[in-house]
């Protein structure tokens, strides 16, 4: 237990990492991928809907509908829907218009008037009747847009024409207004006019100090009023005494724990379970080397958790915490840690679907990852390769070490469960068949009654209802399964998948290359 | 007045006062249009016919001005040039000048203001820093037809359609100043605080004192103040006609026709008291204090007995008719009992100290506005 023997020397927290990721993480719900995938079922008909979100509230949000199976489409139509206060009656629906060109496609543009958790009404009709799908969206200040050079400069340029127009009236006004027609003005009267235009620019510049100190004004609130999602502090605890704690025989425990204080915040709503779980959290390391984990801490007490944490090689880790709250927001809480070389012990998962990964390199297209039972994991990549803003789908087959197609068992409701995270920690997304959307924050909004107003009485019914969820299962052939996404940013990524097979939880990591558009 | 130049008589022409005036009422009913548009339906675009209104009335005072401009510089005789000021090297007169600024202001505004929806979200307010430089361009408008007017009474006062314009445009004007006051000075609701009353006094009085200063009508003032009402009140009585349902999100009331606005502030009765004021006090210099401080708590003093006791029946049920249009609220607003309360009374009550603060700003106000009419009383051009 040598190298366990004080917090204090085996955590090293990397202040300036979080303090860097605390930026990162303004940009989404998710880290830097904040528009919303689903692929799933609205009746009979099997659609993909992405909505992209504005970055501002209230503000427009794209969304694109693409029919991917089922009868012929006659028409669809897309609703945001809130919960919350009862209200007197639901704006109409708008129709969503076939995109140019691509018949199986109908894009329109959602108002997003409030901070918070929407769920999409996405209503299909065609040959087979009508079939709906809810896609939960985050509606979130995330940024404030830049201006550009060009319209900067658009900007200065007219404002100065304006600015000088203004005392290029108020001096023609004070030299000749008052003249009677024809006449012209003497030196006295010229010379008036120019203090008198002196004094009026004065006046001006002050009012367009005051502009701008206004305009600072509404910046600062904006940025104040940006997504911040909830700090928390991870930290490696050590096991009793007695070599025994909670959650494990002497092994060391994770812990995270909220960084402020929830119950001051006024808009705080508790968790429900997402996938059956209250956090899913993930710690991929950070210097490209293996180290991955995908744990499920239970709670400790009101603003703690805590899971066993696996052997994992030392080293720094980022970490993702995927929550959801009964008021439908989804949202991933950042935090990085420094793990010290592991002693020796045995891991005894705090959940049965913990899992983690320290395989080696990361496999590619044009090699499958061999897998903890040996079978092996291909992707296919997607006609025209990955890039930046294109939907795709991510194409996997897992074959068992005979060569013939594995069977695959669910895992937590999911065929698959996939962490998809750019090399340099500003992407992170959890992604499965359903897309990045959360399971929970949907059913949160599905579920919720005009008595919910009562903190903790929806999170029950969330609970029971994904107990008796049927487990998505698959629907193409046996041991392959396909993960919708679109990629925010080009670059490196790596993407850890994980399946079930044999009663075991196996990851293969995959090495993916983003292209630009 | 020194002159190095023998007076010639003006021949500007008359339509392009026509024209701007068309403009500027355009503008002032697009914009109240447009407050409708959001507090009704909610959602809007580029093209909605309110924003349709605002921007016919940029095009139309744009272009009219800018045509006269360039047709007094270039085909000019020297009797249109005569009545034109100079402006790098083109020749038109002041109201022009104006109105082609506002014209600017206006474009100006317009990627400004989506810039900004884009940057920190959809309007939620009327106040903004692209809204007010809009404002400042229907400002420019509006001030370039009472200037267009204001030249033709000056030199050509014998005919009533020239002082008649221009107590038209200054009520424009005023309607504006109250369009920008909206957040504070519309509702009846307000009117038991003291910020209505500190608003109040130090946005008219300027208006309405400048206006009866250099107008030629008998009862200026109340003139002006009329024609804001009037326009007002038409809006207040042509909207709700029109059918229109929300169609956004969250709808807390169900809204079946347009919603008006608030019925206005009964201004004529404290600009009755202007003119009577300004008409006893004379001109001159030690006079014009003497008027400024008269005007100036003559209009508070009158505003606050009508509009506090008024405001008790705007916000009761019993004014929630045709004619008044009370208790036409947003669709996303809460139905509750702050409908019929007034609001920030408490936080904000009109004490005495408040009525001073008012009555200082009101003569603060009249003051500025005699020296702005005593100047436009002798604008020629």
């Amino acid at each position: 237990m040598g190298q366990l023997d004080g917090a204090g020397s085996q955590v090293r927290r990397s202040l300036s990492w979080s303090a860097l990721l605390g930026a990162w993480v303004f940009a989404s719900g998710h880290v830097g991928s904040p528009d919303a995938i689903f692929q799933g079922a609205a009746g009979p008909y099997t659609v993909r809907v992405i909505v992209r979100t504005p970055g501002v509230v209230p503000g427009l949000a794209d969304i694109t509908v693409r029919v991917l199976t089922g009868p012929h489409v006659t028409a669809i139509t897309v609703l945001p829907l809130r919960g919350g206060t009862p209200t007197a009656a639901l704006p109409p629906a708008d129709t969503a218009r076939v995109v140019p060109g691509d018949s199986s496609q109908y894009a329109a543009q959602l108002w997003l008037m409030a901070p918070g958790a929407y769920s999409v009404q996405v209503n299909v009709s065609g040959a087979a009747g009508q079939g709906v799908a809810l896609v939960p969206v985050m509606a979130l200040a995330t940024a404030r847009l830049p201006m550009d050079r060009p319209l900067t400069w658009t900007l200065l340029a007219l404002g100065l024409f304006l600015f000088v127009g203004a005392l290029e009236i108020v001096l023609t006004a004070a030299r000749e207004g008052t003249l009677e027609p024809g006449a012209s003005a003497d030196t006295g009267r010229r010379r008036r006019a120019w203090v008198v235009t002196a004094l009026a620019g004065i006046v001006l510049a002050f009012a367009l100090w005051g502009g701008r100190a206004w305009w600072n004004a509404a910046d600062a609130n904006h940025s104040r009023s940006l997504y911040k999602p909830i700090p928390i502090h991870v930290r490696v605890a050590l096991s009793s005494a007695s070599g025994e704690n909670a959650y494990g025989p002497r092994g060391p425990v994770l812990v995270v724990t909220y960084g402020s204080m929830i119950w001051r915040m006024p808009n705080y709503s508790p968790l429900i379970p997402d996938h059956g779980k209250l956090m899913h959290l993930f710690l991929v390391r950070d210097s490209g080397g293996p180290g991955f984990a995908h744990l499920h801490p239970l709670p400790s007490d009101s603003s703690s958790f805590a899971a066993s944490l696996p052997r994992l090689p030392a080293g720094g880790y980022h970490l993702f915490a995927d929550v959801v709250h009964e008021n439908g927001l989804a949202q991933t809480l950042v935090d990085s840690l420094s793990i010290a070389p592991p002693a020796a012990f045995t891991w005894k998962p705090t959940d049965p679907d913990d899992a983690y990964d320290i395989g080696g390199d990361a496999a590619t297209s044009s090699a499958p990852a061999v897998l903890e039972d040996h079978s092996r994991m291909t992707w296919t990549p997607p006609a025209g390769g990955l890039v930046t803003g294109r939907p795709v789908t991510l194409d996997f087959v897992v074959t068992a070490p005979d060569g013939k197609p594995a069977a695959l068992e669910p895992y937590m409701g999911m065929l698959a469960h996939a962490a998809v995270e750019r090399t340099d920690a500003s992407v992170f997304v959890h992604l499965h068949p359903m897309g990045t959307v959360s399971a929970g924050s949907a059913l949160a909004i599905q579920l919720r009654e005009s008595g919910d107003t009562i903190r903790g009485r929806l999170a029950p019914r969330v609970a029971a209802a994904e107990r008796t969820a049927m487990p998505v299962m698959e629907s193409g052939p046996p041991g392959t399964f396909a993960l919708p996404y679109e990629f925010p940013t080009p670059g490196d990524y790596r993407v850890w998948v994980e399946v079930r097979r044999g009663g075991r939880i196996l990851t293969g990591l995959f090495a993916m290359r983003v292209a630009g558009s | 007045m020194q002159q190095s130049r023998t007076a010639r008589p003006s021949r500007t022409p008359t339509w392009p006062l026509g024209a701007v005036l068309v403009a500027a009422t355009s503008v002032v009913i697009g914009v109240i249009w447009d407050i409708s548009w959001h507090r009704t339906i909610g959602r809007d675009t580029f093209w909605t016919p309110a924003h349709m209104a605002i921007y016919l009335g940029g095009v139309l005072a744009g272009t009219s001005c800018g045509w006269l401009v360039l047709k007094t510089t270039f085909a000019g005789t020297p009797e249109s040039q005569a009545g034109t000021v100079t402006f790098w090297g083109f020749k038109g007169p002041l109201g022009a000048w104006l109105a082609i600024w506002g014209a600017f202001a206006m474009i100006t505004s317009a990627p400004f203001d989506n810039w900004w929806h884009n940057a920190y979200g959809l309007d939620v307010q009327v106040l903004s820093p692209p809204h007010v430089l809009l404002a400042l361009g229907f400002t420019g408008i509006q001030l370039g037809a009472l200037f267009l007017a204001l030249a033709h009474q000056n030199n050509e006062g014998d005919r009533p359609a020239f002082r008649w314009g221009y107590a038209y445009a200054a009520g424009l004007l005023v309607a504006n100043a109250s369009i920008m006051g909206f957040e504070y000075i519309a509702f009846p609701n307000d009117m038991h605080r003291a910020l209505f009353y500190q608003v109040s006094a130090a946005a008219f009085p300027i208006l309405l004192v400048a206006t009866a200063r250099a107008s030629r009508l008998t009862w200026p003032a109340t003139t002006t103040a009329a024609v804001y009402m009037g326009v007002t009140l038409l809006m207040v009585w042509v909207l709700p006609l029109f059918p229109a349902t929300a169609r956004l999100a969250p709808i807390y009331r169900s809204v079946t026709n347009m919603v008006p606005p608030p019925f206005p502030i009964l201004l004529v009765l404290p600009a009755l008291a202007v003119d009577l004021i300004l008409r006893k006090s004379g001109t001159g210099r030690g006079r014009d204090w003497l008027a400024a401080i008269g005007a100036g708590l003559a209009f508070v003093a009158v505003l606050l007995v009508v509009q506090w006791e008024v405001s008790r029946y705007l916000v009761s049920p019993a004014s929630e008719n045709a004619f008044f249009g009370a208790g036409r609220w947003n669709y996303n607003s809460l139905p509750g009992s702050w409908e019929h309360e007034f609001w920030n009374a408490r936080e904000n009550p009109l004490t005495a100290a408040g009525v001073g603060i008012a009555a200082l700003l009101a003569v603060a106000s009249a003051r500025m506005g005699l020296w702005w009419g005593s100047w436009m009383a002798r604008v020629r051009r």
